[in-house]
């Protein structure tokens, strides 16, 4: 017999052995079972986030109405305008850094139902208006805190806890398993080589999870996603990609530990103290040495800064009417509580905030880049720190989507704020026709970095200890134990 | 029969030798726990990540504890630096409050990282609690994080399975529990010399994360802010809360141990039940509550409050309510005109502005307290059969980071609010004239408004806030020990 006749031999009768199991069919319950409660779950938070979106745009158009009614009322002379700036619709500042300031949203993924990632820690939209970075962007949106520590039952988690146990359940035995019952040594006595015959069965014993949880995504996202499902077909594919490279990980792991020659006990042992290591331990020291190697920055320095040049925009604001009045002893252009004034002095606070803002979010935005880039060296420690990273990627709901997402919401900030604020400086009064070109915000992914590409390294740290484990396996089970 | 057997047959049979038999088999099973390698992997592991977790927690501790004090002395000057100004233009500048960590967020961090840590007190508003640091963190904070609750809660429940799932199984295996039950000993004297040992032995682990920290509630608390007594006594009753919830496996290791053929049985079932107790339960529990009893979105919140404002008047001098306000406050004080008031109208306005707007901010908030609550309670009651629903709020809110201890901070963030906004709004009614735009108030005013200055609740608040769960473990905890009774009363010898 050729060696692969003997591999597709060894699978028909795993098979044949492993119908008769009940933990077979007990593992493919629980894999139907979780995949569909998770993608459901998945698909109730984004739908929520949906309609958070959805509101938000509806309220937004409130007051963007009663503003154009405002103005229309004034530049008819059917109302006199008012006294206080905060009122005007035609004053820009007032308009850009309140009423008008719009929603800005990232948009869903067709994936994003299979991992919440960091979009639960995010408002559903930030309302970003003229006003300092700062005073919209650390919005949050309602959640009980105990539920964000202990995360959600998504598709993510999922994969990265669960279905390593589903595997780790058909092939923690392979080996000690027929050595146990004696029909190790019956196949060593035939012309057959021993490792074929093993990896035939690990073939069906691992190969069965991984494809029926493949498929149990595949036919869950088709179900909840539907048609749009097809625009995620690259997102797709690489999710696929994970799910086997990663169920690969855990079964060459199975496999290298049967090759070690001990008993089943010992095994299943080995593989839960390995599963709790790369699952619970290591992720946790990584985070606990990225933390203290580099603090997250303070955000109450951040509050006092700004609120320190704020403060120090209002002295100088004061100092300077003083001048005025000095200078101007009849003057009434710039009295105290005037219109004018209340909006230059306005103006210059919030001048004074942003600079400010800025500068420190761009060093605390540095401070914790650091960190994060840190935290990713070492995820490569642990495949399912890299899984799940990657999953959230794919999901379109990891860190650098939300980065570039931040990185355009500041672009749009800036283009805002030169809008408002260059009329606010130059003392022009917001017409009509500004109101139809407010700066309109439309987030594009960049589509340099395809999905496939913000995984790869993901995947190959993954990658590499998959064959590194495989080549130990094929040593072990080549000078396995025939008896006990 | 030999005459050790006869002596330990002897001693079976009363109650001082039944001790006997009782302390011969826990010193047995203390040295079989000792001579097992793979206990001592674990214990050593386990003790390890205690340390580290010590040691990160004191570091990031102290680090927040720097931040916070810093900022709130800069704040501090700030305020009282505003020169003179309008009072009601210093209400709006207003004051932060900065939540101070409590020293024994080190056992248990809880929520503090999905929580704001700083709320802006000013006028006319309750603002939300900001900046949660959780959004600055990895995602793979999100997967695990260590702490000493993280060790305690779901890495020394494995710690018991592994002391007892081949208690009796192995005993089994091995032929020696057939020699034991035919010596005469009891089953149930089998299961207290083998759970002492077993409880020994947690609780031997469990004291050297108490004594760290202690240890660094004694170096590093804030004797200002929290009472060191009360911490201790805190530390207690989280112990307690301890000892219950593993002492709970410790029995449910010995049951099924009882109950179960193999050793390897009896591992796989306890192993099965540990991952669905710690990671499945606690998630799958989070969706229902947040399916089946939805919080209102931050956009309702406030459209809400918005809605409810609508009916006050702020600064809106033709608000229907301000008319109302002043007729009455004019027929109050018998004068037509609010030029001849003896007090300043203004000041009178926004007072009556500010009281209006505390009822409205109560009832919004404190319906989304209760919110929280209700949901905490759903996510909590199977805590009696999966203790980690029941541990983990217990342990949180005796470490003062829990969601009572934010809501504790955020009321006493919010009277300070009301506080500022009273004094200032006096001032204008004593000192200010009505239509006189310049009146401004000076830095003794800033001054004689004092810092936000945070009390913590004391043990007993947090303990009567968390007695269903404490019950909730005794239940645990007995019911557990129960099954562990009524399976070796079954036990079999073969």
């Amino acid at each position: 017999m050729t060696n692969m006749n003997v591999l597709v031999a060894a699978m028909r009768c795993e098979w044949r052995i492993l119908r008769l199991d009940p933990a077979l069919w007990l593992v493919l319950a629980m894999i139907l079972g979780m995949v569909a409660y998770a993608l459901y779950n998945g698909e109730t938070l984004v739908a929520r986030q949906a309609a958070a979106v959805a509101a938000a745009n509806t309220e937004e158009q409130e007051p963007l109405a009663k503003l154009r009614k405002g103005l229309a009322d004034i530049q008819a002379s059917r109302v006199a305008p008012p006294d206080a700036p905060f009122r005007d619709p035609r004053n820009a500042l007032f308009v850009g850094s309140g009423s008008a300031a719009t929603n800005v949203a990232l948009p869903a993924q067709p994936l994003a139902i299979t991992a919440i990632g960091q979009s639960d820690l995010y408002p559903a939209t930030l309302r970003v208006s003229a006003g300092s970075k700062d005073s919209f962007f650390f919005a949050d949106e309602i959640a009980n805190p105990a539920h964000l520590l202990s995360g959600s039952f998504d598709l993510a988690f999922v994969l990265v806890f669960i279905y390593p146990l589903w595997i780790l359940a058909l092939t923690y035995n392979l080996v000690s398993g027929e050595r146990e019952q004696g029909t190790l040594a019956l196949t060593a006595s035939c012309p057959v080589q021993v490792r074929t015959v093993m990896a035939g069965k690990l073939l069906v014993r691992a190969g069965i999870p991984m494809l029926v949880t493949v498929a149990a995504v595949f036919a869950g996202l088709a179900l909840i996603v539907g048609g749009t499902l097809a625009s995620g077909g690259q997102a797709l594919a690489v999710l696929s990609l994970a799910i086997i490279v990663y169920g690969a990980f855990w079964v060459v792991l199975a496999a290298a530990v049967n090759g070690l020659g001990r008993d089943s006990a010992y095994n299943a042992l080995l593989l839960v103290a390995a599963w709790i290591g790369v699952l619970l331990i290591i992720p946790s020291l990584v985070n606990a040495w990225s933390e203290a190697r580099y603090p997250s920055p303070s955000q109450a320095e951040m509050v006092l800064a700004v609120r320190a040049a704020s403060a120090d925009a209002d002295r100088e604001r004061n100092a300077a009417l003083a001048r005025y009045q000095d200078e101007h002893p009849q003057g009434t252009a710039l009295q105290r509580g005037s219109y004018r004034e209340r909006t230059l002095r306005r103006l210059a606070v919030q001048l004074a905030a942003t600079a400010r803002s800025e500068e420190i979010m761009a060093a605390h935005e540095a401070q914790l880049q650091r960190q994060h880039d840190l935290a990713g060296r070492l995820a490569y420690a642990s495949p399912a720190l890299l899984m799940h990273d990657a999953l959230a990627e794919i999901a379109g709901t990891g860190r650098s989507r939300y980065r570039a997402f931040f990185a355009q919401v500041d672009r749009f900030h800036r283009e805002w704020r030169e809008f408002f604020i260059s009329r606010a400086q130059a003392e022009q009064m917001l017409t009509s026709g500004d109101y139809s070109h407010f700066p309109q915000f439309s987030f594009a992914d960049n589509p340099g970095t395809g999905i496939l590409s913000r995984v790869a390294s993901a995947l190959i740290g993954i990658g590499v200890p998959v064959l590194l484990l495989a080549a130990m396996a094929a040593r072990g089970l080549r000078r396995c134990r025939v008896v006990g | 029969m030999s005459t050790v057997a006869t002596d330990i047959a002897a001693c079976a049979a009363t109650t001082f030798g039944r001790w006997r038999v009782v302390r011969a088999v826990a010193v047995k099973e203390l040295l079989d726990i000792y001579r097992d390698a793979r206990f001592r992997w674990l214990a050593a592991l386990t003790l390890l990540l205690m340390f580290c977790a010590l040691v990160f927690g004191v570091d990031q501790v102290q680090r927040t504890d720097r931040d916070r004090v810093a900022a709130a002395q800069g704040d501090r000057q700030l305020w009282t630096a505003q020169g003179a100004k309008d009072p009601h233009a210093a209400a709006h500048f207003g004051q932060y409050a900065f939540k101070p960590q409590s020293p024994l967020a080190l056992a248990d961090p809880g929520i503090d990282a999905y929580v704001g840590s700083a709320v802006w007190l000013e006028a006319h508003k309750q603002n939300e609690v900001q900046f949660r640091a959780a959004r600055d963190n990895p995602l793979s904070a999100r997967l695990s994080s260590l702490s000493l609750a993280f060790v305690l809660q779901a890495m020394m429940p494995l710690v018991a399975i592994m002391l007892g799932f081949a208690a009796f199984s192995g005993e089994r295996e091995r032929g020696t529990l057939r020699q034991l039950l035919s010596l005469g000993v009891r089953p149930i004297d089998l299961l207290v010399g083998k759970g002492l040992a077993i409880v020994g032995v947690l609780v031997a682990m469990l004291l050297p994360a108490f004594i760290g920290i202690l240890i660094s509630c004694f170096m590093f608390v804030d004797s200002s802010m929290f009472s060191l007594g009360d911490q201790v006594a805190r530390l207690v009753w989280l112990a307690l809360g301890y000892v219950l919830y593993l002492g709970g496996f410790a029995a449910l290791a010995l049951a099924v141990s009882a109950f179960s053929r193999t050793s390897r049985m009896s591992l796989v079932g306890l192993l099965a039940f540990w991952l669905i107790n710690c990671f499945l339960v606690p998630r799958l529990m989070t969706d229902v509550v947040r399916n089946t009893l939805p919080l209102p979105t931050a956009l309702e919140f406030r459209q809400a409050i918005v809605q409810d404002k609508k009916k006050t008047f702020g600064h809106d001098e033709s608000h229907p309510a301000f008319v109302a306000f002043r007729d009455r406050v004019l027929k109050q004080y018998d004068v037509t005109r609010v030029e001849d008031l003896p007090v300043n109208f203004r000041g009178l306005s926004l007072r009556e502005d500010d009281e209006n707007g505390y009822r409205i901010f109560d009832r919004h908030f404190g319906t989304l307290q209760e919110a929280y609550y209700r949901q905490d309670r759903w996510r909590a009651a199977p805590g009696f059969v999966f203790p980690l629903l029941a541990i983990q709020p217990y342990s949180m809110g005796l470490a003062g980071s829990d969601t009572r201890g934010q809501y504790h901070f955020t009321r006493a963030a919010e009277q300070h609010r009301r506080a500022i906004q009273t004094m200032v709004s006096d001032d204008l009614i004593r000192n200010g004239r009505y239509g006189d735009s310049t009146y401004v108030a000076g830095p003794d005013l800033w001054a004689r408004i004092s810092a936000f200055s945070y009390r913590p609740p004391q043990a007993w608040w947090a303990l009567s806030a968390q007695a269903v769960n404490l019950l909730v473990l005794v239940a645990w905890w007995l019911a557990a020990g129960l099954l562990a009774v009524y399976a070796v009363r079954r036990l079999r010898p073969i």
